[in-house]
């Protein structure tokens, strides 16, 4: 019997051992994978330096590799987006009859998770669709490589694509991706125009000039029964809505919420922002008891029509045009005033593509990322599937732009302003710094049970204790 | 006659071989299993609670501890026992999540019992056609997953739209928009009507385990005790007092112990009613952990919370089934 016993501890101490080593494993064995990594050319290695620009094996849309090549693609669950890097990986596989590309997709928060597993066990797949802000702290831990300059430099990198989204790829002066959109927050408001006609709100046709222009429109939507807010003139006080407008008035106000390495925000310029904020609240544009992230978040609650002006990106029309179309009809993006002589804003990067430090086949992967973020027109097909605003300077004006107002005219007031955008800054752990420090405690201040002072201090200690 | 010398004998040779290989073969497996599912993720969690570990992190060569993800030995424990107002927010927020997990379970376990235990005695009471109608209507929730019924629940309470402000409207006379779950002002004795809230949709969802559990219970007590107590001429609340509740000690201790770790494990509910809202009110020791290593990336923080986490449900079990100890047999 304890020879039995000896015999069950050894099989434990190897499962236990195997199961250690499991992360060996390259990612093109992994079931999702059809072909196998032996298929993968020699000369296609890792290596860990970069190719130079001069070598011949970086630029495979010249000299596609003659062996077959399965290139995996990691990306979140979101239909428009996977369309569209659908088609664009169609038209790569009819140029490349050697490359086929297989996608893996996850739900949002699965594919976080699957990221954080996946990578230190090395079972990650080549191309990793990223958003901006996650990428210095997956490229810090040495899980992404780093862009070649065969595929671009950092300075061409910078010349071509929009401050914003280049800014999240950029970690210590290297570039660990390519940005495919411009996620935006801020900047301009949806309105709901036949509400704002009806009720004689008409600043937004021609732009409200100042803020006390927009709060007069902004009152006159509100309704309210019994004392009770039933519909908000300017529902702002969602997570998203309130981080990113805290961030933008502090530079728009002149500040800096980042310098040197430290997170400033007990500043003029913080007292300002608030003092702005909570203007809207002592104005009655929106209870921020009623409506939160939590509670009639923008998206949902605009339109359903509790509320006529809302402060949220332009992802949210082709999420709720289906089951809203008459409201997405008299639905109109309108400039929000500025308080600065430029009306600047804190963007978080935007979605993107990167390479796994640990692919087998770098080159093609790099190629692939190439051919959809940096090819202009590929990079417009792949914004017109999804929605997106471009990353690509070429494509925020020009022909491609024209063909996104087309499609999305609630676009057209975003394109102008996204050469304001500022990236929001690097931190440890940005949403921590959104959703857990900022958005609360401004909400603690607008619902009236925290001081201006108190609140910056507390957001200034908890942001710099993250550091 | 010689005996003859002892013959070396295998692994699976003597007499009880088929035992032996019969055991190697249903209990191999199974020691395998867990000792990957279970045994290694353990080892693991305890682990990665001495480190300051990032899965973004590459770190060092042996799992990717180390380096990047260095060691720090009892930090996050020193860290957590942090009581000044200047401590970081996540240790602040530790703070917080363990007094709701308290609160939340304190409050659970004597709500569940006392609407379980007297439901139980009244459908063991009516007549016996009615039983599996009452049974399972009871049951039901249990079934229904914790997330749709977080949704329903949500609804029920929703400021404007929600079927309980309409009501207290209805009999206001006018409207009603309380934000129950979103009001960080609204506390009732000094605990937040939101936690009360969940607690609601938790124990609706959660009773039906313990309705059975009661019933079955109660269908095992010997009726010639209660007949002997008749007789005596107890009535039925001296007979519930004396006789049902004394000798229900043991299946009383099971279902608290149980509730209360249930109750200590709670995250699907709040997590989708409230997200731990507002300003912590809700924040539950397992969302507080899911949230570090899930989503903010700190997994070693997590690990160690979530190891003091199951010394907390350790000793609160061992300290209730001592106090609710019976030495009743029937």
């Amino acid at each position: 019997m304890k020879k039995l016993l000896v015999v069950i501890t050894v099989l434990l101490l190897a499962v236990l051992a195997l199961s250690a080593c499991g992360g060996k494993a390259t990612p093109t064995q992994a079931p999702a994978a059809e072909k196998p990594a032996a298929e993968q050319p020699k000369a296609e290695q890792p290596k860990a330096e970069q190719p130079k620009a001069e070598e011949p094996t970086a630029a495979p849309t010249q000299a596609p590799p003659a062996e077959k090549v399965t290139l995996r693609v990691w990306t979140h669950q979101n239909n428009a987006f996977n369309e569209g890097y659908q088609a664009l990986a169609d038209k790569y596989m009819a140029d490349h009859p050697n490359v086929e590309i297989t996608f893996e997709t996850f739900d949002y928060d699965a594919y976080i998770q699957t990221l954080q597993t996946a990578m230190p066990a090395g079972t990650e797949a080549d191309v990793l669709q990223m958003f901006g802000s996650w990428v210095c702290s997956y490229a810090e831990g040495g899980n992404l490589d780093v862009v070649p300059e065969s595929v671009i430099t950092l300075d061409d990198a910078q010349a071509k694509i929009m401050a914003a989204p280049i800014g999240g790829y950029i970690c210590d002066d290297k570039l660990y991706g390519i940005p495919q959109e411009f996620n935006i927050e801020y900047g301009a408001v949806l309105v709901n125009t036949q509400l704002a006609d009806e009720k004689g709100a008409t600043g937004y046709k021609d732009g409200w000039a100042d803020w006390d222009e927009f709060i007069q429109d902004a009152k006159k939507l509100v309704e309210t029964q019994d004392g009770v807010m039933t519909r908000a003139g300017f529902n702002f006080t969602a997570a998203d809505g309130i981080a990113t407008m805290f961030h933008s008035l502090i530079l728009q106000y002149g500040g800096q919420y980042l310098q040197d390495g430290q997170y400033k925000v007990t500043t003029p310029e913080g007292q300002k922002t608030l003092a702005l904020m909570k203007r809207f609240i002592d104005e009655g544009l929106v209870d921020p008891v009623l409506f939160n992230d939590e509670e009639n978040w923008v998206g949902d609650s605009y339109f359903e029509g509790t509320s006529a002006i809302g402060l949220v990106g332009p992802w949210v029309i082709p999420e709720y045009s289906g089951d809203y179309p008459d409201m997405v009809k008299v639905t109109q993006y309108v400039r929000l005033p500025s308080v600065g002589e430029e009306p600047l804003f804190a963007a978080a990067s935007g979605w993107g593509l990167t390479v796994s430090a640990n692919s087998k086949v770098k080159d093609v992967a790099w190629d692939f990322v190439k051919f959809v973020t940096l090819n202009a027109d590929n990079a417009t097909e792949w914004n017109l599937a999804s929605g997106t605003l471009p990353a690509l300077k070429d494509n925020v004006s020009g022909d491609n732009a024209k063909k996104l107002v087309e499609q999305f005219p609630y676009f057209e007031p975003f394109l102008d302003l996204l050469q304001y955008g500022r990236f929001e800054g690097h931190f440890p752990d940005r949403d921590f710094v959104w959703y857990e420090v900022t958005y609360p405690e401004v909400l603690n201040f607008l619902q009236g049970n925290a001081t201006a002072d108190e609140t910056l201090k507390t957001i200034e200690d908890a942001v710099n204790g993250s550091f | 006659m010689s005996p003859s010398p002892p013959q070396p004998r295998g692994l699976f040779s003597g007499r009880d071989r088929s035992i032996k290989i019969f055991l190697a073969v249903t209990v191999v497996p199974l020691v395998l299993y867990m000792a990957f599912w279970t045994l290694f993720p353990l080892i693991w969690g305890f682990a990665l609670a001495f480190f300051e570990y990032s899965p973004r992190r590459a770190g060092g060569p042996i799992l990717g501890l180390g380096g990047a993800n260095p060691y720090v030995g009892l930090a996050h424990f020193q860290a957590m026992l942090n009581f000044s107002s200047d401590a970081p927010k996540h240790v602040r927020q530790f703070h917080t999540a363990l007094k709701v997990t308290i609160i939340f379970a304190m409050l659970v376990v004597p709500l569940n019992l006392s609407i379980t235990l007297p439901l139980a005695v009244l459908i063991e009471s009516i007549h016996q056609r009615l039983k599996p109608l009452f049974r399972t209507t009871f049951f039901l929730p249990v079934l229904a997953p914790a997330v749709g019924v977080a949704i329903m629940w949500g609804f029920i309470f929703h400021p404007q739209r929600g079927l309980l402000n309409a009501i207290l409207g209805k009999l206001a006379g006018h409207l009603v928009a309380i934000n129950w779950l979103g009001d960080p002002k609204l506390t009732v004795f000094g605990i937040p009507v939101a936690l009360f809230a969940v607690i609601v949709a938790y124990i609706w969802q959660d009773m039906g385990y313990n309705l059975v559990i009661f019933i079955a219970a109660l269908q095992s007590i010997p009726p010639n005790l209660k007949e002997a107590a008749r007789i005596d001429g107890a009535n039925a609340w001296q007979m519930f007092w004396k006789i049902t509740i004394p000798l229900l000690m043991p299946t009383i201790l099971l279902a608290s112990v149980l509730t209360m770790i249930s109750a200590f494990q709670v995250f699907d509910i709040i997590q989708v009613m409230t997200d731990g809202g507002p300003r912590g009110q809700t924040q539950v020791l397992l969302l507080h952990i899911y949230n570090y290593a899930f989503r903010y990336q700190k997994m070693g923080w997590a690990a160690a919370v979530a190891l003091v986490f199951f010394v907390l449900v350790l000793v609160i079990s061992i300290i209730q089934s001592r106090f609710l100890r019976t030495q009743w047999e029937y």
